[in-house]
């Protein structure tokens, strides 16, 4: 339209000239954006937290195994050695390259059994495990509730849960028979000796979870192989194309490669219910904004009544004239976006170093999802929901726009031009 | 509906702005209100027509139905033999645009912008380069006696100022006609002369047509013709020998 850059002229005028209604209709955006933002931050760094938490303790973002074995967690659905080899050649070929954090693989050897002492028994699920790379994987062994975590060389060290230590009357140095049945099909036992406890705050973990060193495992089981192969990627956003490239390098080797949301189903629906609450509360504050935005550019169009009417008058179409009230709307939209923008980031920033703590809030420990939930929320910027929350605030201003704009195309002119 | 019909149009040079059987009815309870009954006029360029009568005759109805900023309820309306009745929304602004200028009782001029802006406003939809805009809003200005406001905004001028700029931004697209309603009725009688010196100043000089609505007997002086409206229909019409 030839006469564009006039009527857009004219409404940044308008704006101008009306800059208390302006700044506050703009401001009403522009906090609606950048709150949109710090939350969706938040929320995004929180549910990073959960994932990262909770596939750490579990298998993974990606894990490779034999076609059956998540079924029936039995040592007869196994990667065999040589399918290991081409496993970790395959995860480190996927290994995204462009991300700054690392990506630790580590292989394990799990089964379920007994863990006994001489003050009872107790149902243990068994995993045998490389020290230095568990270490890194699981940070079961960051900062052990007493003792140390296992090391390279050890032999019959075994590092437990707290809650199983005290289940079984163990401390660090005890001896324990752990029991499960092997390879062959046969019950056998395996002498350990107590290297160090964890503490995770999730007591069907404390209570049964036990790492045992790799060659170990390997060699009381009689397994050659793996159970599987578990990848930690720097974020889980990569978790889809780490999954899609290593099922193309894998295709027709017999492996299964799977993603965190099906090996972790209950911390996927947590997050995924977490997420949906979250735009629900957001669309309903925007739903707010909407109105009062709504309202105030209404009210302006009713106020200009005859300014409008005059427009006709002088040559504008009832179209035209509805775009320089729609242009309006634009202007304010994109200047808040910006701004909003900027104050998100600004607020994000301010979270950013210390998070938000949430500590005085909730008791102790609440786990949920397989899980302990951190009260410390860091943001996260996830530029996905960063587009969103911009389109949507872009969305919820233009169409803020339409009906004030659709009225003022709609004016009589002869009537408002006589409006005082 | 009406339908634009060329053949039953005058000659373009022949009138500014013609109507024939011109009705406009507002439907309201408990009975229609009937604000324009049957009104037949004819403007030859350069006229300076007055139209006359009591409040609720039907003066700015008749002004707005030539100006097409309303539509008739039946007859038809010709500016420059073109008929606008039932011209889509689009090109009756295009006309209003190019070929008609309005100058309102209550000034109207945008708030936003300056006297020079307001001025030129017509113009800058026109699409006529920003430095002759402005070289013809001075000479404009400078003849009319608002030379140095040119930067001020209305709410900064006078009364007889703000009407004088929009008599300015009325004439300045060269429109086929000029219409003013009730143009002198908020202002003194120094500077409601002062706006009509300068309006019959522009008719005399460049032949600009213009039609009134007015009860100023001020104005009514200087018509070259009087119409005089009452309940909706043309009373009288009186030739006298003012402007024009």
């Amino acid at each position: 339209m030839i006469r564009f850059p006039t009527l857009a002229w004219l409404a940044l005028r308008n704006l101008g000239r009306e800059m208390r209604r302006s700044a506050l209709t703009a401001a009403a955006m522009t906090l609606g954006l950048a709150l949109l933002i710090l939350s969706r931050t938040l929320a995004d760094g929180a549910h990073e937290d959960w994932i990262d938490s909770g596939v750490r303790l579990a298998s993974g973002h990606v894990s490779f195994n034999a076609p059956g074995y998540r079924d029936s967690e039995s040592l007869d659905d196994r990667l065999t050695a040589g399918q290991v080899e081409v496993t970790l050649a395959a995860a480190a070929a996927t290994v995204p390259t462009s991300s700054t954090g690392p990506t630790i693989t580590t292989v394990r050897v799990a089964t379920r059994g007994l863990a006994s002492s001489a003050d009872g028994a107790l149902p243990a699920l068994i995993v045998g495990v490389d020290p230095a790379s568990e270490l890194a994987f699981s940070e079961l062994g960051a900062e052990p509730a007493d003792g140390r975590y296992l090391q390279e060389g050890d032999r019959l060290q075994a590092f437990i849960g707290a809650g199983m230590a005290a289940r079984l009357g163990l401390r660090t140095g005890s001896r324990m028979v752990l029991t499960a049945q092997v390879a062959s099909g046969e019950i056998a036992g395996q002498l350990v000796r107590v290297a160090g406890t964890y503490r995770t705050g999730l007591d069907e973990l404390d209570e049964a979870l036990v790492h045992i060193p790799l060659p170990v495992a390997r060699s009381w089981l009689g397994v050659e192989g793996a159970t599987s192969v578990s990848m930690v990627l720097p974020h889980s956003t990569l978790t889809d194309p780490v999954l899609a490239g290593a099922r193309a390098t894998l295709e027709g080797s017999g492996i299964e490669v799977v993603g965190w949301p099906e090996t972790a189903r209950e911390l996927y629906s947590a997050v995924r219910i977490d997420d949906a609450g979250d735009w629900v509360f957001h669309l309903i504050l925007f739903a707010i904004v909407t109105l009062a935005i709504l309202n105030a550019v209404f009210i302006s169009v009713l106020h200009r009544k005859r300014e409008l009417g005059l427009l006709r008058a002088l040559g504008l179409s009832g179209a035209e004239t509805g775009l320089v009230v729609f242009v309006e709307g634009v202007l304010l939209t994109v200047a808040s976006g910006f701004v909003g923008v900027a104050l998100g980031f600004a607020l994000v920033w301010v979270f950013f170093r210390n998070g938000l703590d949430l500590t005085d809030m909730m008791p102790a420990d609440i786990t949920f999802g397989g899980i302990v939930f951190n009260p410390v929320m860091h943001p996260a910027i996830e530029l996905r929901h960063l587009v969103q929350s911009v389109a949507l605030t872009t969305v919820i201003g233009l169409s803020a726009s339409l009906y004030p704009a659709w009225h003022a195309a709609r004016l009589d002119p002869a009537e408002s031009v006589k409006v005082e | 509906m009406n339908t634009t019909s060329d053949s039953a149009a005058p000659a373009a040079s022949e009138h500014a702005v013609r109507t024939d059987d011109l009705w406009k009815i507002y439907p309201q309870d408990p009975r229609p209100v009937e604000a324009v009954r049957g009104v037949d006029l004819a403007v030859a360029p350069g006229e300076f027509v007055v139209m006359a009568g009591p409040s609720g005759s039907g003066k700015t109805t008749v002004l707005n139905l030539l100006g097409g900023l309303t539509r008739p309820s039946r007859g038809k309306v010709w500016v420059e033999g073109r008929e606008i009745s039932a011209l889509p929304d689009r090109v009756l602004a295009q006309v209003r645009l190019s070929r008609i200028g309005f100058v309102f009782q209550s000034y109207n001029l945008l708030p936003v912008l300056t006297a020079l802006e307001n001025a030129e406003f017509t113009l800058l939809l026109q699409g006529v380069p920003a430095a002759k805009r402005r070289r013809r809003v001075r000479r404009l200005f400078d003849r009319i006696g608002l030379e140095g406001i040119e930067d001020r905004r209305p709410r900064k001028l006078s009364g007889g100022q703000q009407q004088r700029v929009a008599v300015a931004r009325a004439v300045l697209g060269e429109p086929a006609l000029v219409l003013a309603d009730e143009p002198t009725a908020n202002l003194d009688s120094a500077t409601a002369d002062a706006l009509l010196d300068v309006m019959e100043q522009l008719n005399r000089d460049n032949g600009t047509t213009f039609v009134f609505s007015t009860h100023d007997p001020r104005v009514m002086e200087r018509a070259s013709r009087l119409i005089r409206l009452v309940d909706g229909r043309v009373a009288e019409e009186i030739v006298s020998g003012g402007a024009g």
